[in-house]
């Protein structure tokens, strides 16, 4: 019974580490400076990374996790099995080991109120997980993706699991083709995302709201959406031409032959910017893809085409136009302000596309080339002010002209009368 | 006297009185027959720099444009940093000639201080100050003064991207004067940075003041000039006797082909290359590339730029600003300071100084309208 009431107070001395409020000073630890004065490459470098570790500034030490006795000065001590001492956990532990805490709201409330406790949960619905649970072992666990020692929060830029990062971090075991042949899945899914239009907004234009694998396939809970769940997936963002595409003849139709909506036309990973060549016969065809030559399908592409065709070559038509006139110092710019709505009528007409109708593509079409209209006869009568003001110029020099020569005739006059 | 003011003022008897056309009615009661009379007396000495006597004549020419225009545009412009911009957009796209008035106006403005400079400049090389002139010389400058701060003003007024931060950068130039420098710019500003307040003050400058003080400064000029006569520079007073021409009609008729020529001059540049407006102003947004004042700001600008952070434990700009306030108080002074030129006798260190002075800031200008990697190299 004594010795039950000193394991349980040696347990409370040691815990407090987790019951410390946040920011807490970490409790001594003889780990690290053992660790390090070992001056071993295999466990000297955590000990180092930890200093850095999001859990030791919240006051966790590595007993925390490996458990043993940090206090203890000698080796056998502090690794003593006795003392709840774990050594290095595998892939198989990891998990529960990290959902221990990461799963229990309550303790998680006094570092982070707001931080989910759903991890561990969602990890054993993802493909990570599920295989993890089968026996594999080579597969992401939380240090994989995280880091073990020198763990970051997700917010701090320097963290592999920061938007920017995710990507690459990923790619670290997916873009292994050893490591993926032997899972059957795909080595180049990275090099495809990084021709994304998604990845350009993300990396280049530094819009950390684009997606990343994560945001597609879940972080913790990673799995590929199911062929029924992609429109869902994709519309998270793109809500427009998610309610657009269920209203399209193209939902039942996919759903009937197995397909899944928007990656069919767009693809999974290579999003890349879409152009209205898509809808045309060209190589460049999407439609076509599907839709024979001569069929209802293929006629309502190619009418959807060419209008979309027509508003954007009036458009770049009638700003060419405004172009010259501005270069010749004409006032066009609420014109030109006025022939915005244009490119907004091309962008909506090209966003009706999702309902595959010809008839609601026209529509926008029709509202943009009304706009292209008024703006090129604008611009018509700018160029016509323009030609006048030349030819008012050289009147009005001639008869300047006309002036200097008879004030030049006078003066001669005036010359010629007084010596 | 005429007959007609000699038999009224005599005898107050309107039936005997002869009957006058409308032209002699207005020549009789206004008296201009005076002015007439005075005019015929004012002589221009003719000799192979007589062809810079027109530049004062263009000056004014050009001012009376600037005047006519400004009115014009003030019809339509709207002081505040919500309108402006966008009256002046509907003056240039909508109002009927109003691109040719506020394009003349634009480029009327940069031709006036052109020949204000060129007629000091002139005036300078020929010693026109000497005595007893010292008087019109140094209303002459403040004239040019005045000239710049219209300049200045004005350049706001559209309130577009260039003007905005061009005038943010000008009024901070003030406010490197030791002591009052802040609070001058601060007066200039309407508050701590340029905004809506500083525009209204830029208008009531640009508007009421500077007019009505240029009209004062302008009337003196004139009046000294036509006291004084034409000045004969020293190299063809030493030549002995000089021949001259009248005033009115010989010089006049003369001075108003250049008129027309400015007139043809500002009406081409108008119809090929009308003012640009720019952007409109936003306080919020970065300033952009190749922010600079306009041509006779930019020696000025220029040079307060190369110098150095600090000089002897003073800020450079300090030391600029008192540089240039000390050029432009020598420039004031010449006629007290050119003892030699007063006593006929050439004086060469003048000319020389001025000369450099010239050059200088003819370079300073060329760097400022270099690309920024060009002139920095």
């Amino acid at each position: 019974m004594r010795f039950l009431l000193a394991a349980a107070l040696a347990v409370l001395l040691r815990a407090p580490a987790l019951g410390d409020p946040p920011g807490a000073a970490p409790a001594p630890s003889g780990c690290v400076d053992c660790h390090l004065a070992l001056g071993d490459d295999r466990v000297s470098p955590p000990a180092a990374a930890f200093a850095d570790d999001v859990h030791a500034r919240a006051g966790l030490t590595c007993a925390d996790c490996h458990g043993g006795d940090p206090k203890a000065e000698d080796q056998e001590v502090a690794h003593d099995r006795r003392k709840q001492f774990r050594g290095k956990p595998g892939p198989r532990q990891i998990p529960e080991l990290c959902g221990g805490c990461h799963g229990d709201a309550a303790r998680m409330r006094q570092f982070n109120p707001s931080l989910r406790v759903d991890q561990l949960t969602e990890y054993r619905t993802s493909g990570h997980g599920k295989a993890l649970a089968k026996g594999d072992a080579m597969v992401a666990t939380c240090a994989s993706c995280h880091g073990a020692h020198g763990v970051l929060a997700v917010t701090d830029a320097r963290s592999p699991v920061y938007p920017t990062r995710i990507a690459e971090t990923c790619n670290g075991c997916h873009g292994d083709s050893g490591l993926m042949a032997a899972h059957k899945l795909p080595s180049d899914i990275y090099a495809k995302y990084r021709r994304s239009v998604h990845f350009e907004t993300l990396t280049k234009k530094g819009d950390l709201s684009a997606p990343t694998c994560n945001s597609c396939h879940g972080n913790h809970g990673a799995a590929p959406p199911q062929v029924a769940s992609v429109a869902n997936v994709c519309g998270m963002c793109h809500a427009i031409f998610a309610d657009q595409f269920k209203a399209s003849p193209h939902e039942a139709a996919f759903a009937e032959m197995g397909l899944p909506g928007c990656v069919t036309c767009h693809e999974s990973h290579a999003i890349v910017h879409p152009t209205d060549e898509a809808l045309a016969d060209g190589s460049e065809s999407k439609c076509a893809d599907c839709h024979e030559p001569g069929t209802k399908g293929a006629a309502a592409a190619a009418a959807m085409y060419a209008d979309l065709k027509r508003l954007r070559e009036n458009t770049a038509a009638a700003k060419e136009q405004l172009r010259i006139e501005a270069e010749a110092g004409m006032e066009v710019s609420r014109i030109q302000f006025d022939l915005a709505r244009a490119d907004e009528a091309l962008t909506k007409a090209r966003a009706d596309v999702h309902y595959f109708s010809p008839a609601a593509v026209e529509k926008a079409v029709a509202e943009g080339l009304a706009v292209t209209r008024s703006s090129r006869e604008a611009a018509t009568r700018v160029h016509a002010e323009r030609q006048f003001r030349r030819k008012g110029l050289f009147a009005s020099l001639g008869l300047i002209v006309v002036a200097i020569v008879a004030l030049a005739a006078k003066i001669r006059d005036l010359e010629r009368r007084e010596p | 006297m005429s007959e007609a003011t000699r038999s009224s003022s005599a005898v107050p008897d309107p039936a005997a009185a002869p009957r006058l056309s409308l032209g002699e009615w207005v020549r009789d009661r206004l008296g201009l027959q005076d002015l007439a009379r005075l005019a015929s007396k004012k002589e221009v000495p003719i000799h192979r720099h007589t062809i810079f006597y027109y530049l004062g004549g263009m000056a004014l020419f050009l001012f009376c444009v600037q005047v006519a225009t400004g009115i014009l545009l003030l019809l339509y412009y709207r002081p505040s940093a919500t309108e402006a911009f966008e009256s002046v957009q509907y003056i240039m796209a909508e109002v009927p000639f109003g691109w040719l008035i506020r394009s003349i106006h634009s480029w009327g403005a940069n031709l006036f201080v052109g020949a204000v400079v060129l007629h000091l400049v002139s005036v300078f090389f020929l010693k026109a100050y000497r005595a007893p002139r010292e008087m019109t010389w140094i209303s002459g400058v403040f004239l040019l003064f005045l000239s710049l701060g219209f300049g200045f003003s004005g350049y706001l007024l559209p309130w577009n991207e260039l003007s905005y931060f061009a005038t943010k950068v000008g009024t901070d130039v003030p406010a490197q004067i030791p002591g009052i420098g802040p609070l001058l710019s601060r007066i200039l500003r309407g508050g701590s940075d340029v905004t809506g307040a500083t525009l209204s003050r830029f208008y009531g400058i640009h508007v009421a003041i500077l007019p009505a003080v240029s009209t004062l400064a302008l009337g003196l000029h004139l009046l000294l000039v036509q006291k004084k006569g034409m000045s004969v520079p020293p190299s063809v007073e030493r030549k002995g006797a000089t021949r001259s021409m009248r005033f009115v009609p010989d010089f006049l008729l003369r001075d108003m082909i250049g008129w027309l020529i400015a007139v043809g001059l500002l009406a081409a540049l108008a119809a090929f290359f009308p003012w640009e407006l720019g952007r409109k102003a936003d306080p919020f947004a970065p300033a952009p590339a190749g922010i600079r004042p306009e041509w006779y700001f930019l020696s000025m600008f220029q040079a307060l730029k190369y110098l150095p952070a600090e000089i002897a434990g003073v800020p450079g700009e300090t030391l600029g600003v008192l540089g240039f306030s000390l050029l432009a108080a020598v420039i004031v002074a010449v006629p007290l300071l050119d003892r030699g030129a007063s006593r006929g006798k050439p004086s060469r260190l003048w000319d020389v100084l001025a000369v450099l002075v010239l050059i200088g800031a003819a370079v300073l200008t060329v760097l400022a309208l270099m690309p920024p990697g060009k002139a920095a190299s």
